[in-house]
């Protein structure tokens, strides 16, 4: 099926909801006002997202526009679709596309999903991290400026057992390898390994078939990581902290730095001279699906997709949004320079393709 | 009831005035207590945190432990007394959380963990200006005696886990990560053995090890600690006139410290706010910048920093803030439970402990229980395995029981359960009875080390006297004692460490403790918490 057609059946189908949703406002004008009524809604969200609740604009839209008392509590994005109890959770608000067939899987009362952000996993490098792989062709400058990475290529040193000393000439111990949160525990690390399944995979998504030879390889990679922290949050300020040594590249979201840079803007300098970031090609999203529960969900992906708290989410905490037909204007981001379009991008395996990948490399 | 309402109301406004006025300090309204569980290389930033304490009305406490000890008590969950931890590396959290209470956690400052080695002694060595000395080079060298090594124990201290780490490593052939297999390799093993084995003075903690140099420095050439200890302890050796220690970074087996500050999820919103307010200041510019002074890596980003000030920074003693650091990884949770493992019960250098018992009249009742409890976590397999005091097939414990007199000692050897049973059957028998003449007993307890001088190989264990007593003695002996400490030929070389019940007298400890290098716990509510220091200086 080629793109336009997909393209033509998603906008019928947004054309059919937004007529049918018309259709039942027109239809009782009394509703309206009951809709204002304040409601709590109480939710499961991935960290990712923990700074733009905390927002206080964002929670001023949320609570005086749309009059709705959050209850929102942090969890896993994997397990608050599988494993945790989401008994009296009106919304799951997970970081990845996955968990909506997960939630599904899980016998979950799945009733909608609406993809409310987007951020693209990109890595973070040391400037001579990015200087050393840029020597070695698998990074290069995109005619905007924005360093990419070819991750066929990448790839390629990984199998290869390149290592930093002796084949990059960085003073970094041991082998080549990007450093990434755990798999199993972390959505940055857990989309890491969709992706590099991907990779490793000759650049073909994996289906089950591919599956046996695959995940050894998958498994020996991440074996040789040693002790993977649990939180991309945690691995991102390691890297900033530790220094080259220790993490020379990490796998992030790009919305990370937005957010480092909107609370710290005083290093602006300092990691524009330091620190590079490299979109890889192709990439995968981390979406935001927003997880409806129960009807009393409504109302909160009411408030989320309202055009303002959208511009709040781009602007200062670089969530690009998960809503077809709008698009992200980079100079409305004052913080760090973004490119307009990540356009090469793969989906995530299946979900029970993941759950053999995260099962072999636990 | 109603008629309270305006009253309070009243008072309330009172109050208000009171502060609005400036006539009481406003307190960004913080209040509570904040009490802290810190690894002790943080002592020097004791004072600033009382300082945010005082300026915001939070009664602030920190607590020293080992990172392990800090490790052991998240096990606990929320139930523990700490309302936060400041561990030396996150690691520790990451393994010690299986509750998940930890939230919060922000790295407050960075060091790597290096050898100080008396300038003359590198100056000697030719090691002065180099970037490629290796963990060989230096087991080589200590080896032949070319100085005297001194590190924390890994089973209790995180700079002495990170040098092992890096000797396995290093010695292991620089794998790519760390692997059970590793570990399981007799020819790594025996490397690191004989490593270990050149070790002369051992701790339970970073900061007393640094604090015993700094003391006693013709007791110690070399020290693995953190590059901030040993910038301290050259602060403090420059002062006294001695020379300062040269820091070499090994190139091949280094790690850093990352001590994370995290919040312990107790459910209590105003202890939270007072917390991340105290770690908002700690990271904040100018504290962070006060950091760097104390011989801290500080800021947000990298471990380098320009402008640092060379009084503390300073290029004569090695230290060198823009040399480039590259760490080994971190093996996952299995390899390091088993590393620690193998180190207490096979690899560390073996110890030879006379235990000295008083079991006299005052000891009725209580503290002997006490007593009997302590030598059961050492002596019952268990027991010791949980709390990473497992005695090795090489350690010797000797038991020397004593009131006005003392009992005959009773030499144990190695770790069959069969002979440490016998061994504790023997110490729940003891019965409290009698006067109390401890410094007869210890002078027993160098004549029981005798042999082991004699034949040369008392300095093949980390040999030590660990007295538990809660009693003031008799001094009858006490010259005698001193005396035989300094004459001997090896008296002043054995710690002589106290674990004190009840109303022990303090300064005679005290006194026995300075003129050996040991050190005193107190027995208090936390015996096998004293214990596992008194094993860890050991």
């Amino acid at each position: 099926m080629n793109r336009s057609i997909i393209g033509l059946i998603i906008l019928l189908v947004v054309a059919g909801l937004a007529a049918g949703i018309s259709f039942l406002d027109l239809s009782s004008l009394t509703r309206q006002v009951e809709r204002r009524d304040p409601v709590e809604v109480s939710i499961f969200y991935g960290g990712e997202k923990s700074a733009l609740l905390k927002n206080p604009q964002v929670a001023e839209i949320i609570e005086n526009r749309y009059k709705i008392t959050l209850n929102a509590s942090k969890a896993g994005s994997v397990e608050m679709v599988t494993t945790l109890d989401s008994t009296g959770r009106h919304c799951l608000w997970p970081s990845n596309m996955v968990a909506v067939e997960l939630a599904r899987l899980s016998g979950k009362p799945v009733k909608s999903d609406e993809t409310i952000f987007n951020s693209p996993i990109v890595f973070y490098a040391w400037s001579d991290v990015a200087d050393a792989l840029t020597s070695a062709g698998v990074v290069a400058k995109r005619n905007d400026g924005f360093l990419t990475a070819d991750v066929q290529a990448l790839g390629k040193l990984i199998e290869d057992g390149a290592r930093w000393k002796e084949d990059l000439g960085l003073n970094i111990y041991g082998p080549f390898k990007v450093f990434s949160t755990h798999p199993a525990k972390s959505n940055s690390g857990n989309i890491w390994s969709g992706l590099l399944a991907t990779v490793l995979n000759g650049g073909d998504v994996p289906t089950e078939e591919s599956l046996p030879t695959l995940l050894p390889r998958i498994e020996d990679y991440f074996a040789a990581m040693g002790h993977m922290e649990a939180s991309s949050g945690d691995i991102f300020e390691n890297f900033l902290k530790q220094g080259m040594g220790a993490r020379p590249i990490i796998v992030g979201y790009e919305n990370q730095l937005v957010e480092f840079l909107n609370e710290n803007a005083n290093f602006a300098d300092l990691i524009k001279s330091k620190i590079r970031v490299i979109y890889p090609e192709p990439t995968v999203f981390a979406s935001h699906p927003l997880i409806s529960l129960s009807p009393v969900c409504d109302r909160l992906k009411e408030a989320l997709i309202d055009p303002d708290l959208q511009a709040i989410a781009w602007a200062q905490h670089g969530f690009r949004t998960g809503l077809i037909g709008v698009e992200n204007d980079p100079s409305e981001i004052k913080a760090a320079a973004l490119p307009d379009t990540v356009s090469l991008v793969v989906p995530m395996p299946a979900a029970g393709v993941m759950q053999r990948v995260i099962a072999a490399v636990r | 009831m109603k008629r309270l309402i305006p009253i309070v109301a009243v008072a309330l406004l009172a109050i208000a005035v009171v502060f609005g006025s400036g006539i009481i300090p406003q307190q960004n309204g913080l209040r509570g207590n904040l009490h802290i569980v810190s690894g002790s290389e943080n002592k020097a930033l004791e004072p600033i945190i009382a300082e945010w304490g005082n300026e915001n009305g939070v009664d602030v406490k920190v607590t020293y432990k080992g990172s392990v000890d800090i490790s052991r008590i998240l096990g606990e969950g929320a139930e523990g007394e700490f309302d936060a931890v400041w561990p030396a590396n996150s690691l520790w959290i990451e393994l010690g959380d299986t509750q998940k209470v930890v939230k919060h956690r922000e790295s407050i400052l960075r060091s790597p963990v290096v050898l100080g080695l008396r300038r003359p002694i590198a100056e000697r060595l030719g090691w002065v200006g180099r970037d490629d000395i290796t963990v060989q080079m230096i087991q080589e060298a200590a080896s032949a005696d070319k100085f005297r090594l001194s590190m924390t124990s890994a089973t209790q201290s995180n700079s002495g886990a990170s040098a092992y780490f890096g000797f396995l490593y290093a010695l292991g052939d620089n794998p790519d990560v760390l692997t059970l297999d590793d570990l399981g390799d007799e020819a790594l093993q025996d490397k690191v053995r004989d490593l270990l084995a050149q070790v002369d003075r051992s701790s339970g903690s970073s900061g007393w090890l640094k604090d015993s140099l700094v003391a006693n420095p013709r007791a110690f050439d070399a020290m693995f600690n953190y590059e901030a200890l040993v910038i301290e302890a050259n602060q403090a050796l420059v002062a006294s006139g001695q020379d300062p220690l040269y820091v070499i970074y090994p190139a091949n087996g280094l790690s850093v410290a990352d001590s994370p500050l995290g919040y312990v999820n107790k459910g209590n919103a105003e202890t939270e706010e007072a917390f991340l307010n105290l770690q908002a200041h700690l990271l904040s510019d100018p504290v962070q910048d006060q950091l760097v002074a104390l011989g801290r890596r500080a800021g947000l980003i990298g471990l380098a920093a320009d402008n640092a000030d060379t009084a503390v920074w300073n290029p004569e003693w090695g230290v060198d803030l823009n040399r480039a650091i590259a760490p080994i990884p971190t093996p996952d949770a299995a390899v390091i439970g088993e590393a620690l493992r193998l180190y207490q019960s096979e690899l560390r250098k073996p110890s030879l402990t006379v235990w000295v018992l008083d079991v006299s009249g005052s000891m009725e009742g209580e503290p002997l229980d006490q007593l009997k409890a302590a030598m059961g976590l050492l002596l019952d397999a268990e027991a010791a395995a949980v709390n990473l005091l497992q005695p090795s097939s090489r350690d010797i414990n000797i038991l020397l029981a004593f009131n006005h007199e003392h009992l005959p000692p009773e030499t144990y050897k190695g770790a069959e359960p069969a002979a440490l049973r016998q061994a504790l059957n023997t110490v729940q028998g003891l019965q409290a009875g009698g006067g109390t003449d401890l410094y007869a007993a210890l002078w027993y307890a160098l004549e029981a080390l005798e042999p082991y001088h004699a034949d040369g190989t008392l300095f093949d264990y980390l040999p030590a006297i660990v007295a538990m007593t809660d009693g003031a003695s008799d001094t009858i002996n006490r010259d005698l004692l001193l005396r035989t400490l300094e004459t001997n030929g090896f008296g002043s070389d054995v710690p002589i460490h106290a674990i004190a019940f009840g109303a022990a007298d303090e300064t005679q400890l005290k006194e026995l403790n300075e003129a050996t290098i040991g050190r005193q716990f107190s027995a208090g509510s936390d015996l096998a918490g004293a214990l596992r220091k008194a094993k860890g200086y050991n």
